[in-house]
């Protein structure tokens, strides 16, 4: 695996907490109540891809920095 | 400062004809307004309607609780089926019952899952209109806005040939409890009966798909239920939830954003021009005028509000119209402009209760735009008509929309 990032778009989240739940170790909510990334550590990129599909608000990116690729949000969704 | 607004009746004629001048005028002078009429919190400010919806630990949305709590045994067991059913509707519900019914159902609507709908979505809606455009004249809600979401949530539960009608009638019966005529005497009775009809009905649908499964919703919701993650209740109150949902609030989206842009034509140009502003499109007219102005929540303790102090037991009516129009978070927000980005409204509402339905709801409308723009010009209202909508606090929904438009060939 590359170096995976992970970034949540606040001009999207409307703080549904879903991320959150699925992955709790990887998420959290900041003071406005909209998701935050907290660390990775070594959450596998499939399980991150499928959390980012949870959100109803297509608001978490995630990327694989080494290669530039967005492994989510796919292009066909026009995000 | 106007006359309605010292009664603070949020039904009267006026209120009900232009919600957003009401709104503005309320928030302009008290975004957190007790409303003594109501006996409520009216929260028409961007920022605080956001913290209240999500803020799940302060404010609940069990609406069946709070009912339950203002009336006697005899009351309650008068109006079971509202209780029986609805109480088992997430959208009612506090963590952590939603959080499980949430994570689950949430699989099934997630914007990738929706996208897969989207080609029968297009041909539903190429269809409805193939019935309509060569006339040059529709009623938009009865002839289009309602056809294209009705059909596509009976594909989705997989039972296209259930009875329309009768899922309409109901649905309206159950509406009456929550959203029109709130001083309606019988409006419990009326829901009820409404219940109960469309529970019978779709009791031999989910046992059919027990013994017949396939791959849509209500096997899904079977499959879990089979997988001990939910109830039959769940299953029962679910089924009813989609449909009764599934359909009206995106009827009216499409007539709310059709009559915009009709306001706007110059808009409508700019979508034709540019489909591709359509997802922007469709943001825009959910915020600009959605289906739904408002939803409640009730105060689980004691809690300060735009320097107001909540009480603990008091209920907050929290105007998604009202935050969708406020300066403080929108550039000239009474403005329609297609193009608006960012556009973090809150048609949807916020927090852990977002619509569930929120990525259908946008491809179903970007859709039914899409198959309008290219099909039939920018409508006008057909002459000696004009618009009224259902006396409601919580839906913005007209009672019809006669059109005339030239066909696109």
């Amino acid at each position: 695996m590359g170096n995976i990032k992970v970034t949540v778009n606040h001009n999207r989240c409307v703080g549904s907490q879903l991320c959150m739940h699925f992955l709790p170790d990887v998420f959290d909510l900041d003071g406005n109540g909209q998701a935050i990334v907290c660390g990775l550590d070594d959450t596998d990129v499939t399980t991150l891809v499928q959390t980012a599909e949870q959100c109803p608000q297509c608001a978490i990116k995630v990327e694989d920095e080494s290669t530039g690729e967005v492994l989510f949000p796919p292009a066909e969704l026009g995000m | 400062m106007t006359t309605y607004l010292v009664k603070d009746d949020l039904m009267a004629p006026e209120v009900i004809a232009d919600p957003h001048a009401y709104y503005r005028a309320l928030r302009e002078t008290d975004p957190v307004h007790w409303n003594e009429r109501w006996k409520g919190w009216v929260l028409t400010g961007y920022k605080e309607v956001v913290d209240v919806l999500r803020d799940a630990e302060n404010f609940s949305s069990d609406r069946m609780g709070y009912l339950a709590s203002e009336l006697t045994q005899e009351e309650q067991e008068s109006i079971a089926p509202i209780f029986h059913v609805l109480k088992y509707w997430m959208v009612f519900r506090d963590p952590p019952e939603h959080t499980v019914l949430r994570m689950l159902l949430n699989k099934l609507f997630t914007p990738v899952a929706i996208e897969r709908y989207r080609p029968m979505v297009r041909k539903i809606v190429q269809k409805t209109l193939d019935k309509v455009v060569a006339s040059g004249k529709m009623e938009l809600i009865r002839d289009f806005a309602y056809e294209v979401p009705m059909t596509v949530i009976l594909e989705l539960i997989g039972a296209p040939d259930l009875d329309r009608d009768k899922i309409k009638e109901w649905s309206e019966a159950i509406g009456v409890f929550f959203f029109i005529k709130a001083d309606e005497p019988r409006r419990r009775e009326i829901a009820c009966e409404g219940i109960n009809s469309m529970v019978e009905y779709i009791k031999p649908l989910i046992e059919h798909r027990r013994e017949n499964p396939g791959i849509d919703l209500i096997s899904l919701l079977i499959s879990a239920e089979e997988a001990g993650q939910i109830n039959y209740n769940d299953v029962i109150a679910t089924c009813v939830l989609l449909v009764f949902g599934g359909h009206e609030t995106t009827m009216n989206l499409i007539a709310n954003g059709t009559l915009a842009l009709m306001e706007h034509p110059e808009q409508w140009e700019k979508l034709r021009n540019d489909p591709k502003l359509l997802k922007k499109g469709v943001e825009e007219l959910l915020r600009y005028d959605g289906s739904v102005k408002s939803t409640v929540r009730w105060a689980k303790a004691d809690v300060m509000v735009g320097g107001k102090q909540i009480k603990k037991g008091e209920r907050l009516l929290v105007s998604l119209s009202g935050a969708n129009r406020d300066p403080l978070q929108f550039d000239s927000p009474d403005d329609l402009d297609v193009t608006r980005d960012p556009n973090l409204h809150v048609a949807f509402a916020h927090g852990i209760h977002v619509c569930l339905g929120a990525s259908l709801a946008r491809m179903e409308v970007e859709e039914a735009f899409a198959g309008l723009i290219n099909r039939i010009s920018c409508p006008v209202l057909e002459e000696e008509s004009y618009l009224n909508y259902y006396p409601s606090v919580v839906h913005r929904a007209l009672k019809n929309l006669p059109i005339r438009f030239d066909q696109i060939k």
